[in-house]
């Protein structure tokens, strides 16, 4: 857009008092000359007539629209609007503004300034093994006749069940030790960890999260997934003790984990000192 | 430039339209962005009903096992003019319709670039949708009786050839189209140039509102796309009236072209029709969130990188042909980058929503469902994306449904956000809040009940397209949920429709700025006089209007 052009097109009342403001003027002829471009391709389907009634509507829309631009742009001059209707100006509301601040009261941003090391994920992990162990192995001894019964059925994970049924279940199997302590070792280490990053960033009593909230929402998935995994361990588990053991699990690696010193994240450093640069002033802020 | 005022107005007011034909000529000619924005949406509008209805006649025969409501040659119309008229005669005067009144408002121009053109755009894109419908009276069919196309509404080759589309049922569907498309390729012309060269002072690139961004790029993808789609139907022509053979596999010619050209233009336009939505909502959930958008230039982006996406991914829909491994591995992974920056920005809306002071009005409400919505049709278009999952589930109810979450739960849910949204602005009266939460519930409740069981159909084998099926293969109850869904849908459409004309009558008076929101069209009267703004505005910032509002703490302070 030329100057001038941007000129017609921000005219203001100023300008030209009493005048109004300047705008395209109406034409029929754009539609005009649509309708007879339309005639013409429905003349291919209907009548040669159509397309030539078509075409020549069409070549009087064009030269209607062609006289509308040139030589010189029809216009024409709207009045500004009444007054009682025109827009009324927007008003200032000073002091209506709440800034959003990092940890404040009711800001639901909840990112941690501080958190547990993700050593102290590993310890709880650990700790949790060992409490989670102690129930099942509980569990084993006293209603299957047999402490390595869940060390059995948790390898059954990752090899073939015993061909022997519930006897092999019950004996000491070195092959199965070795799968079970890795299975059980691994996944608590990483449920550990995975606990060391959300607990800080859970509303609440960490308690209730890590000891009955999350160990309820792991068994639901295991339950609903286990039967698929290992058809041997579905059939063989008995899920009451399967959900004391996952709070076991829970409360153990919980409180490890929440005992342990927290170290400062950087979410509350300028983006210099996250960087890594020397910005002057950094520090201060 | 000069220019010349015509004497017959030159300064003295424009004399009041009093009589209908004095209405009607008012309309016919007029160059104003604002009517032909009204004119493009009430058309759409208009279509959705027809469009709608013919759904529901499909649904009411699917209702049934063995059912015969409708004849299969009924049957194969209905769908085929029902797709064709939902995205060429509904999706697309809708969204451009919107834009059209939104966008000059927007930046703060009195009119678009070229208004002759846009007035041309308009009447091209209505007759030729009449010409389209025109085939029910004036096509010939395999009987010599009127007929409508039945192709579907990418009319695969060979199907459309002559030897198996006789008559002219196909023509029309291919010149209703032609002609239609020329009215959208000018509007994306004058879009553009609207765009790039008439914002008022200040209104940098980086300050443009979201929506005009997204139109900008929706703008770009309709030129880019159009074209194929056109020349593919001038080919298409060329075989049924002057015996070329484009198409035509028996005469040394490529049915699977077709597919190419088509899908060329057929997946951008996908896009072409959800990024408005994309649009609507990035300027709506902002203000009912008293937050400002979360991620701007971000948003920014992901939207670029969504056009450009969009224009390599088209031979999905192609899988079941047998593209080979290369082929078949590009596309996959084209198609499933596309979720990343359509994720980025669904991350955005909820970034916008979280910590906000939220505001579930109606246009809220449109907007909150359409995130859920949206989110499960961009999964289930991932779990498409996969080759093999596609090979198994092309041409099933499980891709209705998929399409039917984007164009249904994405677009037209952020359409209804947009009217109850602009509606005080277009009209000066506020739509019913009562009417509008019935409206949403009925229509919300309807469409989980007709597209979410629609995955189960396609999940269970039943195809897309047949006119009925048979009791034993048990998809005469997901049928029967399905179609209690449309009564739910029409029922909230009935309530739309109310409450438009409630509120045209007797709604309460909107005023200037109802929403206390931030964009310039809602500094200037509603409705806006036909010059928009008596004095050009002047932006600092994307939100001229919080500045004005909060002089103590302006935007452009931290932008």
């Amino acid at each position: 857009m030329n100057e001038e052009q941007r000129h017609e097109a921000t005219e203001t009342p100023a300008q030209n008092p009493g005048q109004g403001i300047r705008l395209p003027a109406p034409t029929a002829t754009p539609m005009l000359f649509a309708l007879g471009l339309s005639m013409v391709f429905a003349g291919l389907v209907t009548h040669w007539l159509v397309s030539s009634v078509g075409a020549l509507i069409a070549m009087a829309g064009a030269y209607g629209w062609w006289r509308q631009v040139l030589p010189h742009e029809q216009h024409v001059r709207v009045p500004l609007q009444d007054p009682e209707k025109r827009a009324l100006p927007v008003e200032a509301r000073v002091g209506a503004v709440d800034h959003l601040q990092l940890g404040e009261g009711g800001h639901r941003v909840r990112l941690p300034a501080d958190m547990h090391p993700y050593t102290s994920g590993f310890r709880g992990g650990a700790a949790g093994a060992v409490a989670m162990a102690l129930v099942a192995m509980t569990y084993g001894g006293l209603f299957q006749g047999s402490i390595w019964f869940p060390v059995n059925l948790l390898a059954s994970l990752l090899v073939a069940p015993p061909a022997a049924g519930e006897a092999a279940l019950r004996a000491f199997d070195v092959a199965n030790l070795g799968i079970g302590l890795f299975i059980h070792a691994s996944l608590s280490l990483l449920v550990g960890l995975v606990y060391a990053a959300l607990l800080p960033m859970l509303p609440g009593r960490v308690a209730l999260w890590g000891g009955v909230v999350a160990p309820c929402l792991w068994s639901a998935v295991a339950w609903t997934s286990l039967e698929v995994l290992s058809p041997e361990m579905a059939q063989h588990v008995q899920w009451g003790w399967f959900v004391v053991s996952q709070i076991a699990f829970g409360l153990a690696a919980g409180v490890v984990i929440e005992r342990a010193e927290r170290s400062q994240t950087m979410q509350t450093w300028p983006l210099a000192l996250r960087a890594g640069l020397e910005a002057g002033g950094g520090e201060d802020a | 430039m000069s220019s010349a005022d015509l004497p017959l107005h030159a300064s003295v007011e424009v004399p009041p339209a009093i009589s209908w034909t004095d209405r009607l000529h008012g309309w016919v000619a007029t160059v104003d962005h604002k009517r032909l924005g009204v004119l493009y949406v009430a058309s759409g509008l208009v279509f959705l009903l027809v469009g709608g209805s013919q759904a529901s006649m499909m649904r009411m025969q699917l209702f049934y096992a063995g059912n015969d409501l409708l004849s299969p040659e009924v049957f194969n119309r209905f769908f085929t003019v029902h797709g064709t008229s939902m995205v060429f005669f509904v999706g697309m005067p809708l969204v451009i319709g919107i834009a059209n009144y939104l966008l000059p408002l927007m930046i703060g121009a009195r009119d678009m670039a070229f208004p002759r053109l846009n007035a041309w755009g308009f009447w091209m894109f209505l007759f030729g949708a009449l010409l389209f419908y025109f085939s029910y009276v004036g096509a010939d069919g395999l009987y010599g009786a009127g007929t409508a196309p039945d192709v579907g509404w990418f009319a695969y080759s060979p199907l459309t050839g002559k030897a198996f589309s006789r008559g002219n049922s196909t023509d029309y569907w291919v010149l209703g189209i032609l002609v239609a498309g020329f009215g959208s390729i000018s509007a994306a012309i004058n879009m553009i140039a609207t765009t790039l060269t008439m914002r008022c002072r200040g209104m940098t690139l980086g300050r443009m509102p979201l929506f005009v961004w997204m139109m900008l790029v929706v703008s770009w993808l309709i030129l880019v796309a159009m074209g194929p789609l056109t020349a593919a139907q001038v080919m298409l022509l060329f075989d049924r009236f002057l015996g070329a053979h484009f198409f035509d596999t028996q005469a040394g010619g490529d049915a699977v072209l077709w597919q190419h050209f088509f899908w060329f233009f057929g997946h951008p336009e996908v896009y072409i029709l959800i990024i408005p939505g994309f649009a609507y909502a990035s300027e709506i959930i902002p203000v009912f969130s008293r937050k400002v958008i979360f991620g701007y230039p971000v948003m920014v982006a992901a939207t670029c990188a969504i056009g450009l996406l969009s224009l390599g991914v088209w031979a999905h829909h192609m899988f079941v042909v047998g593209l080979g491994k290369g082929v078949t591995s590009w596309f996959v992974v084209a198609t499933m980058l596309v979720g990343v920056p359509t994720g980025i920005k669904i991350f955005n809306w909820i970034g916008t929503i979280y910590g906000g002071k939220l505001h579930f009005r109606v246009p809220m409400l449109f907007c909150t469902a359409f995130l859920f919505q949206f989110l499960i049709a961009g999964l289930t278009g991932i779990m498409l994306a996969a080759a093999p999952f596609d090979w198994q589930l092309s041409d099933s109810y499980f891709v209705v449904a998929h399409f039917h979450y984007v164009l249904i739960g994405g677009l037209v849910f952020t359409i209804f956000a947009a009217i109850y949204y602009w509606f005080p602005k277009v009209t000066g009266r506020m739509l019913s809040e009562r009417l509008g939460r019935w409206h949403f519930w009925l229509f919300v409740v309807g469409f989980q009940l007709t597209f979410t069981t629609m995955h189960a159909q396609g999940l269970l084998g039943m195809p897309r397209r047949i006119y009925t099926y048979s009791a034993d293969r048990n998809w005469e109850i997901w049928n029967q949920i399905t179609t209690t869904g449309v009564l739910f849908q029409a029922l909230g459409i009935a309530v739309f429709v109310c409450a438009i004309f409630h509120a045209l009558r007797r709604g309460e008076p909107a005023g200037d700025d109802p929403w206390n929101a931030w964009t310039l069209e809602w500094s200037t009267s509603s409705p806006p006089p036909e010059y928009n703004f008596a004095e050009e505005p002047e932006v600092k910032s994307r939100r001229p209007l919080w500045d004005l509002k909060h002089p103590d703490d302006p935007d452009w302070r931290h932008e």
